[in-house]
């Protein structure tokens, strides 16, 4: 408090004049409720795979701390220059904003986040626990395999990592093309993983033997190799020469070759491989068709990326099933089978049946399988049933005594694929280990939900590793705790892109860097639910002076002497920063 | 200098010598000229201070309360209705221990409208924590404005100077009007115990619960007491300089009186006259003019009136179911004393009528005539239906 | 501004004003605005409760409390003996609530500033006499309970308009605030201590106790008044200049109403008939701006 003035004392005659103050009427005896700073969880925060805490992201984004920025996604995300690009970023959907008017562009904010980063050869300064003793081995360098060897070396361990193909990065590295991932971009953050010291080993083939080898020198192995296999199409003429799969197309454009693909490709599938697969196609001068047997809302691929696809000339046929493929005069004659839709399925897409006998058929240059993968190799899958196996939300853990923890991870055990859920998955896979080699296997389920980002399923490292931030309640603050008489209606950024004529001639990433002056504005739009930003309305609005600035983190504290408990300060938090209790 | 001025003006004069900082008023018959005289010397640089007009009597103490408990030496000047007015901050003034000096020009209260000399407006204040000093001529009234100040700066009270409407206020006599040197000399500039100030903060007035009110009130007891012994030195110090004194009363020819007529105001110029005449007949009567009336000097009265066989009080004033309230101070002055003579009380001169040289010499004659007061109060000179 | 709200602290904690009291928080705005070098002058008032009570004071300025009605006049005095000092840079400020405003200070209120005294007369308005225990006063609005309009006698006259009342006499600065909105607040009373003249602050400052209201609700409630238009914020220069300094939301004045416990009594006829008032006032201070 701002000393005052000297009051004058006691006049030298008696009289009616007040000359000390008034602060020994300790009126927080009158408190029946008790303010106090509770953070809380913000809904985008929840809805990330990865618990990024999102709110504060954008907090210091807004201050222009970048690099803070930038630490705090690393906090709970290695990947923040991947997922800056190919995340389908549930967190815009869960944004309490996007009620008010438009939701953060979060996704753009992480990209830029990371560019900056990678601009300014930021080196993160980040939490870690001591060294321990046990050393970790990791099958498969994709996002989840990277991410858990990433966590668990801030956990203190050891981690090898071992690859099968030249470089690092799975599906990254492989399976998308660069005009939506760009080698820098993946290779920024797979750096930055090595320097925490991760060490991985590039083109070892992994085989059965080896595992047994690894149970008898590590003390934990993490199985993360991803699907590699394409599923299978079940028709007649599947393995015709013109029929490949589509993943492995998109393997050979990023390892360097030029295909062919003049003529009319087809593409199967509905998820982001058929799409990439058909904008390479695009790219490199074919025609490209989607053939799919549900409708475009059905499509896993994400929406932004169709919409592109539609705008770059794809053509999109949906309720189509391909029934058999068949060579003519080197060409193939695709036949597909009308489909209607006949329900609904559990993730809310549209179940689909044969409708009638209704065909067509289509004269195409080549067809391209891109209806999904599988694993490599069955051994890769973990066990199904046993005593000793654990389900985790992402992950299996297997515990027998003849070896060492093994949890299977990443698109192995995944609901749900996509770089971000591997992310997630890895995170799992550290946790879990750790709490098994910290306090036995009996302690994992309570330890991991003890870290868990507001009512799960994301875990945060923060929370587990008990960083700054891992004591805010796992309330998720729904917009109706939002006090909006604090913000006004402001529009949102649109993510700049390369023109569709851009598009069509180069495999250049197609989203572009937004300026730090758009990132700060964009990133001040965020409500920060649940977060202090120090907006000081707590001290501002409070009656009694009973808000007091001090140097501690939160910058102020309640002097319950005097807090009558009004509650004034906690209405007043537009972000529900604070909360109200009954004292005891 | 002797100057043949308008009460009014003596008024106005002694504030001007008194080096007043802030004079605030609003005007009332027959304060009026008071007024008018002041604005004047504050508009033509005569005096070097601020005349604030206010919108009511009301205000205009208020005003000055926070000119005074501001640090500056501060005037006001009003009557009869304006005075009932200012009633509550006549209390909130001496309850804050202001040193403000009023001129009171003694007017009759209405209804009916009635703009000539009566006390009860005055008198009526009693209760409120002023001093009071009731004058009888302009060389009294000036010499009295400039000793309130000196006296009320000394025991931090504010004392209201009371004169009569007209017979006063309006009537020009040869007043000596002292050299501006000679009050400075005699009465400092005033250096208040407390004052608002910034570089030292305290509120004034503040909530003042049971625990603490009733020992500021016992001060306030303590600072009219205090203003009865300072009171004489005042003037002595004011004698040594003008050669003039008052005293808190005077006694005429009251060592072997029988009868001693009280009287206060203008009425005592009339009474000498009428003492005199009477003496040079023979008749053993006696004066006892009354200046000082809060704090009421009840020792120096019962010296003067105790050896007396009748004291008969002159009241230009009235308290209605009671009595004249001069009356009724020397009664209760009186009756704790061994052995004293009745209290006479007549009430005469009530708004504005002339209390005549017959009319006081008729009110000796009923005393003289009567053994024992024929009521509190007689109301001489009523007419007849 | 941002350091004025952020630092500087001229209230003391202990004070007894009650829970949410916006009172309080108007005295705190307005301290931090005009800084030390201020004198208020404070009559009868909740506020002459809250100073504290001998020998506390809750404030870090010197005070001068005054007889209810006297508020202006007292300043009056105040600054005349400060001009008399040579005390140029000291502010006087007369800190009412309606009652010592609007009622029974109103003529010490008007003659101070006809006479264009050189002082900050503010109002803090919390529309009754709360002090007193919630009775009526003429800054009540229309359709309010208090304990001298109990029951269907509930006050069916309009609130007096203070600020127009001030603007006729063509002072040099009056202006409307608000609790709720603390940066309009210490602006205005910033720009009314650099003005020389009479100046005039209303301010609009919550009361849980006399208003029914939960008291956490006390900056809410106050922010609906200005997005409602029931007291909309603006400033009157010379008299005549008008500027609004809060683009309305124009809530509908249900939603206000509905929050207090003194309105509960009214049916959706009065509040349609209420709506009709504010929008009428509203549509009369466009004309003006």
């Amino acid at each position: 408090m701002a000393k005052g003035k000297e009051m004058m004392g006691p006049p030298s005659i008696l009289i009616p004049c007040s000359y000390i103050s008034t602060e020994s009427n300790k009126t927080g005896a009158w408190r029946f409720l008790r303010p106090r700073y509770e953070e809380k969880t913000s809904p985008c925060s929840a809805a990330c795979p990865a618990g990024e805490d999102i709110g504060r992201i954008e907090m210091l984004a807004t201050q222009g701390l970048f690099k803070e920025a930038w630490e705090t996604i690393l906090w709970e995300n290695p990947f923040p220059g991947v997922c800056g690009r190919v995340c389908y970023h549930p967190c815009e959907r869960a944004c309490n904003r996007g009620e008010f008017d438009e939701a953060i562009a979060i996704h753009t904010i992480e990209r830029f986040l990371s560019d900056t980063a990678a601009r300014n050869d930021f080196k993160p300064v980040l939490e870690r626990l001591p060294a321990r003793k046990e050393k970790i081995a990791i099958i498969g360098s994709g996002p989840g395999g990277l991410a858990g060897a990433y966590f668990l070396a801030l956990l203190g361990y050891g981690c090898d990592v071992f690859e099968s193909m030249p470089e690092p990065g799975g599906v990254l590295r492989w399976g998308i093309p660069s005009y939506r991932l760009p080698l820098s971009a993946l290779r920024n953050d797979v750096s930055q993983i090595e320097s925490q010291g991760v060490r991985i080993y590039t083109g070892r083939r992994i085989t059965r033997d080896l595992l047994e080898d690894m149970y008898g020198t590590y003390d934990g192995v993490f199985v993360c190799c991803g699907h590699s296999a394409s599923r299978s199409l079940g028709i007649p003429g599947e393995n015709l020469k013109g029929v490949t799969n589509g993943l492995d197309f998109l393997r050979r454009v990023r390892e360097g070759e030029i295909p062919s693909v003049e003529g009319l490709s087809v593409i199967i599938g509905g998820g982001n491989t058929a799409v990439d697969v058909a904008r390479s196609v695009i790219r490199f001068g074919g025609k490209a068709l989607i053939a799919y047997r549900r409708r475009r809302q059905d499509m896993p691929a994400f929406e932004d990326e169709v919409a592109m696809l539609l705008d770059e000339g794809v053509e999109l046929r949906e309720l189509v099933a391909p029934i058999t493929i068949t060579e003519e005069s080197g060409e193939y004659v695709l036949t597909l089978g009308s489909m209607k839709v006949a329900g609904e399925d559990t993730d809310g897409r549209a179940r689909v049946e044969r409708d009638g006998d209704t065909t067509e058929e289509i004269r195409v240059k080549r067809v391209f399988k891109a209806i999904g993968e599988v694993a490599a190799e069955s051994w890769f899958e973990p066990p199904e049933k046993g005593t000793d196996i654990k389900i985790l939300n992402t992950c299996v853990m297997v515990n027998r005594p003849d070896h060492p923890a093994v949890v299977f991870g990443g698109d192995l055990t995944a609901g749900f694929k996509s770089v971000v859920n591997a992310v997630a998955s890895g995170k799992e896979a550290a946790i879990a280990l750790d709490i098994v080699f910290r306090k036995g296997l009996d302690s994992v389920d309570e330890g991991l939900a003890d870290c868990m980002v507001g009512d799960g399923p994301a875990h945060s490292m923060e929370i587990h590793m008990k960083g700054e931030r891992y004591k805010r309640s796992s309330h998720i603050v729904p917009y109706e705790e939002i006090n909006t008489d604090y913000f006004s209606f402001t529009q949102g950024i649109t993510q700049p892109r390369l023109l569709r004529d851009e598009r069509l001639t180069s495999f250049e990433e197609v989203d572009l860097k937004i300026s730090a002056s758009v990132a700060m504005r964009e990133s001040e739009r965020c409500f920060n639910c649940g977060l202090c930003n120090q907006c000081d309305n707590c001290y501002i609005y409070c009656p009694d002076m009973s808000v007091v600035h001090d140097s501690s983190i939160q910058g102020r504290h309640v002097d319950y002497d005097y807090c009558k408990g009004c509650g004034i300060c906690v209405v007043e938090c537009p972000r529900n920063a604070m909360s109200l209790e009954e004292e005891d | 200098m002797k100057r043949v001025v308008e009460g009014s003006e003596a008024v106005a004069e002694a504030v001007r010598l008194a080096r007043v900082n802030v004079i605030s008023a609003y005007p009332i018959t027959p304060q009026t000229h008071i007024v008018e005289f002041l604005s004047e010397y504050c508009a033509n640089g005569t005096m070097d201070a601020r005349f604030l007009r206010v919108e009511s009597e009301h205000s205009a103490l208020a005003a000055l309360i926070g000119t005074a408990t501001t640090g500056v030496r501060s005037f006001t000047a009003t009557s009869g209705q304006g005075l009932a007015l200012m009633h509550e901050l006549l209390h909130w003034t001496s309850g804050a221990r202001l040193p403000i000096v009023m001129a009171e020009v003694n007017r009759a209260l209405a209804p009916g409208w009635n703009i000539w000399v009566d006390q009860t407006d005055s008198l009526a204040q009693r209760d409120t924590g002023w001093i009071q000093l009731y004058c009888e001529d302009s060389q009294e009234v000036l010499d009295t404005i400039i000793q309130a100040y000196r006296l009320g700066e000394l025991v931090d009270l504010p004392v209201m100077v009371v004169l009569d409407a007209f017979f006063l206020s309006h009537t020009y006599e040869p007043v000596d009007v002292p050299d501006q040197k000679l009050v400075d000399d005699y009465l400092p500039s005033w250096e208040p115990k407390f004052q608002l100030d910034t570089e030292k903060p305290c509120a004034f007035g503040p909530l003042v619960t049971p625990a603490f009110y009733m020992e500021m009130r016992h001060a306030i007891a303590g600072a009219m007491e205090d203003a009865l012994e300072v009171f004489p030195r005042v003037e002595d110090e004011f004698e040594k300089i003008f050669d003039r004194r008052y005293g808190e009363i005077e006694a005429v020819s009251c060592n072997d009186a029988e009868i001693i007529l009280v009287t206060s105001g203008t009425a005592t110029s009339t009474s000498r006259l009428v003492v005199e005449n009477l003496r040079a007949k023979g008749e053993k009567v006696g004066l006892l003019k009354i200046k000082l009336f809060r704090p009421f000097p009840v020792e120096l009265v019962r010296k003067v009136l105790a050896p007396a066989k009748k004291v008969a009080v002159i009241d230009r004033n009235f308290s209605f179911g009671a009595s004249g309230i001069f009356a009724q101070e020397i009664r209760a002055a009186l009756c704790n004393t061994m052995k004293h003579p009745p209290v006479f009380g007549y009430v005469a001169g009530i708004g504005g009528r002339d209390v005549t040289a017959d009319v006081i010499e008729d009110i000796y004659r009923r005393a003289k005539a009567s053994d024992f007061p024929e009521g509190e109060s007689v109301w001489v000179g009523l007419q007849e239906n | 501004m941002e350091q004025t709200m952020h630092e500087n602290e001229y209230l003391y904690s202990g004070h007894v004003a009650c829970s949410g009291c916006g009172a309080a928080i108007a005295m705190r705005f307005l301290l931090k605005a005009l800084g030390e070098k201020t004198i208020i002058v404070l009559p009868a008032c909740c506020w002459s409760i809250i100073a504290g009570p001998y020998p506390q004071s809750s404030l870090k300025v010197p005070v001068i409390h005054s007889a209810f009605e006297a508020g202006g006049a007292v300043a009056s005095g105040v600054r005349a003996a400060l001009d008399v000092k040579g005390d140029t840079e000291t502010t006087v400020v007369t800190w009412a609530g309606d009652g010592g405003t609007f009622d029974i200070g109103f003529q010490a209120l008007s003659g101070a500033v006809e006479r264009n005294e050189d002082f900050i007369y503010v109002c803090y308005d919390n529309e009754a006499y709360m002090n007193t225990g919630i009775q009526r006063s003429s800054s009540t609005p229309y359709g309010a309970w208090t304990t001298t309009t109990p029951g269907i006698e509930w006050k069916k006259l309009r609130k007096k308009n203070i600020v127009e009342a001030l603007v006729a006499h063509r002072i040099p600065y009056a202006a409307t605030a608000n609790i709720a909105f603390p940066e309009d607040l210490v602006r205005k009373a910033k720009k009314a201590k650099e003005i020389k003249g009479s100046r005039f602050l209303h301010i609009y400052s919550s009361c849980p106790t006399g208003w029914r209201i939960p008291s956490e609700m006390s900056i809410k409630i106050a922010r609906m008044a200005v997005q409602t238009n029931i007291f909309p914020l603006y400033e009157v220069e010379d008299g005549v200049n008008y500027t609004i300094n809060y683009k309305s939301k124009e809530y509908p004045v249900r939603e206000y109403f509905k929050l207090q416990g003194r309105f509960k009594h009214l049916s959706d006829k009065d509040l349609e008939q209420i709506q009709e008032m504010v929008n009428e006032d509203w549509q009369r201070l466009l004309k003006k701006a």
